[in-house]
C-alpha cells in the first residue's frame, strides 16, 4: 500500500461557497497538521471536515487488507474515520478540530499476520 | 433422524463436545444437544489463556494433557505459544509468587522464577514497577471465539449426531437408559451426560440432586487493535490478571472480576467498578494500555465446586446419568477431561482419576443430602 | 458525580427533547443525556459554532434548544453513554447511567429510563464501497448542513429512501454536482404511498418541489437501480449502477463521479433496549428489529421505555408525541401522575399519534430492509468494514453451521470491530437470510458494553496501585 495516499492530496475545495458573504467570512481560519502536514481549517469544522475540505480521503488503511479508509457514517458510529489526537484515538467526525493540533493517522495494517506496520 | 442412542450429551461446549467426540471414537452412537449454538458459553467467551502458571496444582496434569490437544489443533483454534510471565508488584505478592509457582514447577510445569529486569527484557514495555516475576515458555493462548466452529467440525467428522438450538427439556430415567424430550421429541439413550455448564445448577436440582455448584461471573475486556505492546501472556501473582495481545493487535483483558448476574436470566452483566479494578491492574503492568480503547466487555459464567475441584463422575443416586461441570481452568483441561469423562462412559479404565461428586453428598439415614 | 433522578433520557433529539420537558413538567426531576454538543438529534442536528444558517429545519431545531433550556431538566450535553446497568428489588428498579465526557466519568442514577436514541442508516455492501468517497446519506446531510462541506465536486446519490432528495437537493443548493440520483424504487412504489404523503402536505409538496429542482439541473434519475460497483484506486473515480430485475440484473452503466452517496434507509438503534435484556420483535415496516412496546411506550422490562425512531420508524412528527407518551407513563407507573389524569392524556395522544404516524410510515415503507440486495455481491466484497471480512467468509461460516448472527460473529470476527456490527450487522443478516435462515432465528448481536469505545484510561483516570482491591488468591 502506497503510503503516500494516506495525507493531504488535493488543491480543490470541497467547501461551500456561502450565499452569504458577511456569514461566510465570519468564520474564523486556523490551520492544524496531520501527520506532519499542514491543513487549513475553518471556525466549527471537525477534524474530519476540515481534512475532507482540505482533499484528503485517506485517513488510515484498514487493519486486515490495508485499504484507505476516511469518513463514512459522520455520525461517530462506523468508527472508520479514527485518528490519534495526542495519543488518544477518536473519531474525527464528530470532535472538533483546534489550531495547532497534532493529528496522526491511526493505521494498523498488518503483513504476514505478524507484523504490525505503518504506525505513523 | 434415529432417537435412540447408546448415549446422549446435553450442552454443547468443550465438555460435552470432547466427550461426545470420544464416545463416538469408541464406537457409541452419541446424541448431543445444545441450547443456542455450540461452543457459545463459556467455552467461547472466556479469555482463551492457556497458562500452566495459573492452574491449580492438583490439575496440573491435566493441565499439561489438555494444553498439547490444544496445541495440535494449531491455528484451527489460533493457538500461540507465546510464553507467559507472572508479576508481583509488592514484597507480600513476591513471596505469594514463589509460593504457587514453585508448587506448579514440582508438579512438573515448565516454570522458572525471574528477575524483573528479565521480565522486562521479555517484555519490554511493561512496567518498571516489578518486584519479581516468573516465567513459562509453554504458555499461550487460543481464540475462545473459535471453540464452536472448531468442535462442529470435529463432531460432524466423529459422525455425532447434533442439535442446535434445541433445549433438552426433560431428563427422565428409564429401565436401563435415560429418556430425553428436547423440541417435543423423546430420545432414549443407554447412558447420558449432563455438560451443562453454569446451568448445571439449576437441572440437577430439578432432577432432584442439587450440586453445590457457586457460579462465578468473570468479566473479560478486549480493545480495538494497537500496536505491538505485549508478546507473552501476561499475569499476575495474584492470578487476578490475564493480560494477552493477540496477532491481530487486540488486547485481551481478564482475571476473573466479578460482574452480576445469573445464567437463568441467560446473561451476566457488567460492573463498573470491578471493571475500572481489572483495567487499573491491567494498566499498571501495561502502561501504555491507558490509549487503548476498550471495544467490547462481557461476562461468562464459571462453575465452581466447594473444593474447587471438577465434578466429574456420575449424578449421585442416579445409574445412567453422568455429569461433567465446575472445571477450574476449564478451558484448558476441557479437552483432556472430556476424553477420561469419555473413557468412564464406555467402561474403560481411565488414564488419570476422575472426581466423583459423590463427596458432596452426606448419608443421613436412608435420606442423601448434599453438602454444602 | 453521581446524582439521582425520577427520569433519566437517553437521547436529546426530538422524542427526547418533548419527553424531557413533559416530564420536567409533571414534576419528575429529570436528566437527558446526549453525546452532541447541542439537543436536536441527528433531524435537527445543530450546525458547528459559527457555521451559518439559513434553513427552515433550523429554526424548528432551535425551537426545540429553547424549550429543552427552558425546561427544569437538566441536560447533560456532550456526555457519551458507555454503559447502563439495571438492579430491581421486585417494585422498583434503578439505573445506573455511566457516561464520559468532558468532565471524565460521570454517573447518573434514575428509577426509569427512556431510550429516544433514534435511528442508524442501512448498508447494503457492493465491491468498491470502502473506498473514501463512499459515505452515507445521513453522512452527507450531515457534512453539508453542520460544515458546509461537499461529499465531493461529482456526486452519485443511491439507494433508497426519502433522504435521497434530501441529499441531492442539499448539494445542488450547495453549488454541487449531481452526477445521477440513484433509486432502487421504482416510481409506482412511490405513488402507491402518495395517499399516506398527502397527510403532510408540506413535506409532500417539498418532497415534490426537490423533484422539479433536480430535473431542473437536469440531473439523471434513474429509478428501479441500484449501485453494483464502485470503482476507483484510492478513492471513487466512477460508480456502476444497472437496473434491478427478478433475476440479476440488465446492462450495467458507468458514472464518472468523485463521491457517492449510498444508504437504504434507516434501522432504529436497538443496543440500549439489547443491552438490557428487553423483548424485541423483527418487524421491517418499522425498520426491523424494533423492542417490543405496548401501546404506553413501555418495553418488555419494567420501568423500560422507549421513544422516537429508535423504538420502530414513525417518523420525525411522531416522535415528540411517542416522546411525550413515555414520560406520562414513566410518571403514572412512578406514582407520579393519578390514572384518571393519565388516561385522560394518554387518549389524546393516541389519536394525534395515528395521524402524525401516517407520513413517517410511508417513509419508512419505502426505506424497508431489502435483504435480496446482497444476494448477488461477489465474495470478494468487503461486508464487516472494521475486520475486513468478506461476504465469502460469511457465507462459508454459514455452510458450516452458523445459524444466528452471534456463532457467525464468533466463527468469522464479523461485528467484533469498534463499530460493534452496527455499519455490518443488517447485510450480515441478509446474506444469512439468503441462505434461509429466518430472521428470528439469525437474531441480533448481543449487545454489550462499552456502548461506544471508551480509552481505557478514561475508565481507570488517576489511580495508586493501592487504590486496587485485591482480594486474597483463590487456593493453589
Amino acid at each position: 500500500m502506497d503510503k503516500s495516499s494516506v495525507g493531504n492530496r488535493g488543491c480543490h475545495s470541497l467547501r461551500v461557497v456561502d450565499e452569504h458573504p458577511q456569514t461566510a467570512s465570519a468564520r474564523g481560519t486556523f490551520s492544524f497538521t496531520f501527520n506532519g502536514q499542514s491543513v487549513n481549517a475553518m471556525d466549527g469544522d471537525t477534524i474530519g471536515a476540515a481534512l475532507w475540505a482540505s482533499g484528503c480521503k485517506a485517513f488510515r488503511l484498514s487493519p486486515r487488507s490495508g485499504t484507505p479508509r476516511a469518513v463514512f457514517c459522520a455520525m461517530g458510529v462506523c468508527q472508520e474515520c479514527v485518528v490519534r489526537v495526542n495519543g488518544k484515538v477518536c473519531t474525527s467526525c464528530n470532535t472538533p478540530a483546534a489550531p495547532g493540533m497534532d493529528v496522526r493517522s491511526f493505521t494498523l495494517f498488518q503483513t504476514d499476520g505478524i507484523k504490525y506496520g505503518l504506525e505513523f | 433422524m434415529s432417537q435412540d442412542f447408546d448415549c446422549a450429551v446435553v450442552g454443547g461446549g468443550i465438555m460435552g463436545a470432547a466427550t461426545a467426540i470420544r464416545l463416538a471414537e469408541g464406537g457409541m452412537k452419541v446424541l448431543l444437544c445444545e441450547a443456542q449454538q455450540l461452543g457459545m458459553g463459556a467455552s467461547g467467551v472466556n479469555a482463551g489463556t492457556l497458562s500452566l502458571q495459573i492452574k491449580r496444582v492438583a490439575l496440573m496434569p491435566y493441565a499439561l494433557k489438555g494444553h498439547a490437544i490444544w496445541a495440535e489443533a494449531g491455528d484451527a483454534v489460533g493457538f500461540k505459544e507465546s510464553g507467559g510471565i507472572t508479576l508481583a508488584f509488592t514484597q507480600h505478592e513476591a513471596e505469594i509468587l514463589e509460593e504457587r509457582m514453585t508448587a506448579r514447577i514440582n508438579a512438573g510445569a515448565p516454570i522458572e522464577l525471574i528477575s524483573s529486569e528479565r521480565a522486562r527484557q521479555l517484555e519490554p514495555h511493561l512496567t518498571a514497577r516489578i518486584v519479581s516475576a516468573s516465567y513459562c515458555h509453554a504458555d499461550g493462548y487460543a481464540n475462545s471465539s473459535l471453540t464452536g466452529s472448531y468442535y462442529r467440525r470435529k463432531l460432524a467428522n466423529a459422525g455425532v449426531h447434533v442439535l442446535e438450538h434445541t433445549t433438552a427439556d426433560e431428563i427422565e430415567p428409564m429401565d436401563n437408559g435415560i429418556a430425553i424430550t428436547a423440541a417435543g421429541t423423546v430420545y432414549t439413550a443407554r447412558r447420558a451426560l449432563l455438560a451443562t455448564g453454569a446451568w448445571t445448577k439449576e437441572i440437577s436440582a430439578r432432577l432432584g440432586v442439587p450440586l453445590p455448584i457457586r457460579v462465578r461471573i468473570n468479566t473479560v475486556s478486549v480493545t480495538e487493535r494497537m500496536p505491538k505492546l505485549a508478546k507473552n501472556v501476561i499475569g499476575h501473582a495474584t492470578g487476578l490478571l490475564t493480560l494477552k495481545q493477540s496477532t491481530n493487535g487486540t488486547v485481551l483483558i481478564g482475571g476473573g472480576w466479578q460482574g452480576v448476574g445469573t445464567p437463568e436470566a441467560g446473561r451476566g452483566q457488567v460492573v463498573a467498578e470491578t471493571l475500572t479494578s481489572n483495567l487499573r491492574l491491567a494498566q499498571y503492568a501495561l502502561p501504555e494500555l491507558a490509549d487503548a480503547r476498550i471495544v467490547r466487555c462481557w461476562t461468562g459464567f464459571e462453575a465452581n465446586s466447594p473444593d474447587f475441584l471438577p465434578m466429574a463422575g456420575r449424578m449421585p443416586g442416579w445409574e445412567n446419568l453422568f455429569v461433567l461441570c465446575c472445571v477450574r481452568g476449564g478451558y484448558t483441561i476441557g479437552p483432556y477431561i472430556g476424553r477420561l469423562m469419555g473413557d468412564l462412559i464406555l467402561d474403560r479404565e481411565t488414564e488419570l482419576p476422575l472426581f466423583d461428586p459423590i463427596r458432596f453428598v452426606e448419608q443421613h439415614d436412608s435420606s442423601t443430602t448434599l453438602s454444602r | 458525580m453521581a446524582s439521582s433522578f425520577d427520569v433519566a433520557i437517553l437521547g436529546a433529539g426530538p422524542a427526547g427533547a418533548e419527553a424531557a420537558g413533559v416530564a420536567a413538567q409533571l414534576g419528575l426531576s429529570t436528566v437527558v443525556i446526549d453525546e452532541a454538543s447541542a439537543a436536536g438529534g441527528q433531524v435537527y442536528r445543530a450546525p458547528a459554532a459559527r457555521v451559518p444558517e439559513g434553513d427552515a429545519h433550523h429554526a424548528e431545531g432551535d425551537a426545540l434548544r429553547a424549550k429543552l433550556a427552558q425546561s427544569a431538566a437538566v441536560f447533560r450535553a456532550g456526555e457519551r453513554v458507555w454503559n447502563i446497568a439495571r438492579t430491581s428489588d421486585g417494585v422498583g428498579a434503578l439505573y445506573d447511567v455511566a457516561t464520559i465526557g468532558a468532565r471524565g466519568l460521570e454517573t447518573a442514577q434514575a428509577r426509569s429510563l427512556i431510550v429516544a436514541t433514534g435511528a442508524t442508516e442501512r448498508f447494503y455492501p457492493r465491491p468498491g464501497w470502502t473506498l473514501p468517497g463512499v459515505i452515507g446519506l445521513a453522512a452527507a446531510t450531515i457534512l453539508l448542513k453542520s460544515s458546509k462541506v461537499l461529499p465531493g465536486s461529482r456526486v452519485v446519490v443511491a439507494g433508497a429512501g426519502p433522504l435521497l432528495s434530501l441529499v441531492a437537493h442539499l448539494i445542488i443548493e450547495a453549488g454541487g454536482q449531481v452526477a445521477a440520483l440513484v433509486d432502487v424504487s421504482p416510481l409506482h412504489e412511490w405513488i402507491r404511498l402518495s395517499p399516506r404523503m398527502a397527510a403532510r402536505p408540506d413535506l409532500l409538496a417539498r418532497g415534490m418541489a426537490w423533484q422539479f429542482e433536480i430535473a431542473r439541473h437536469r440531473v439523471p434519475v434513474y429509478r428501479g437501480y441500484d449501485v453494483t460497483r464502485v470503482l476507483g484506486a484510492n478513492s471513487v473515480e466512477a460508480v456502476e449502477i444497472a437496473r434491478l430485475d427478478k433475476e440479476g440484473r440488465h446492462r450495467p452503466l458507468m458514472l464518472e463521479a468523485d463521491a457517492l452517496c449510498l444508504g437504504y434507509g434507516l434501522t432504529p438503534a436497538t443496543e440500549v433496549y439489547r443491552l438490557l435484556g428487553a423483548r424485541h420483535a423483527y418487524i421491517p415496516e418499522r425498520g426491523g428489529w424494533i423492542p417490543e412496546l405496548d401501546d404506553a411506550q413501555r418495553t418488555s422490562v419494567p420501568f423500560l421505555y422507549g421513544a422516537g425512531d429508535g423504538a420502530g420508524l414513525l417518523g420525525a412528527a411522531a416522535a415528540p408525541l411517542t416522546g411525550t407518551a413515555a414520560a406520562l407513563t414513566a410518571a403514572a407507573d412512578l406514582g407520579a401522575l393519578e390514572d384518571h389524569r393519565y388516561r385522560e392524556k394518554a387518549n389524546e395522544l393516541r389519536g394525534r399519534l395515528a395521524k402524525a404516524s401516517r407520513f413517517g410510515t410511508a417513509m419508512a415503507s419505502i426505506a424497508r430492509p431489502r435483504p435480496a440486495l446482497v444476494k448477488h455481491i461477489d465474495d470478494s466484497t468487503i461486508v464487516c468494514r472494521c475486520e475486513d471480512i468478506t461476504a465469502g467468509e460469511i457465507r462459508r461460516a454459514v455452510n458450516e453451521g452458523a445459524e444466528n448472527i452471534n456463532a457467525l460473529k464468533f466463527a468469522t470476527r464479523c461485528g467484533m470491530g469498534p463499530c460493534g456490527g452496527r455499519v455490518c450487522g443488517e447485510a450480515a443478516a441478509s446474506l444469512m437470510q439468503c441462505h434461509g435462515i429466518d430472521r428470528t432465528r439469525i437474531g441480533q448481536f448481543t449487545a454489550r458494553p462499552p456502548l461506544r469505545p471508551i480509552s481505557l484510561g478514561d475508565v481507570t483516570r488517576n489511580f495508586e496501585y493501592s487504590d486496587i482491591p485485591l482480594p486474597e488468591p483463590a487456593p493453589a
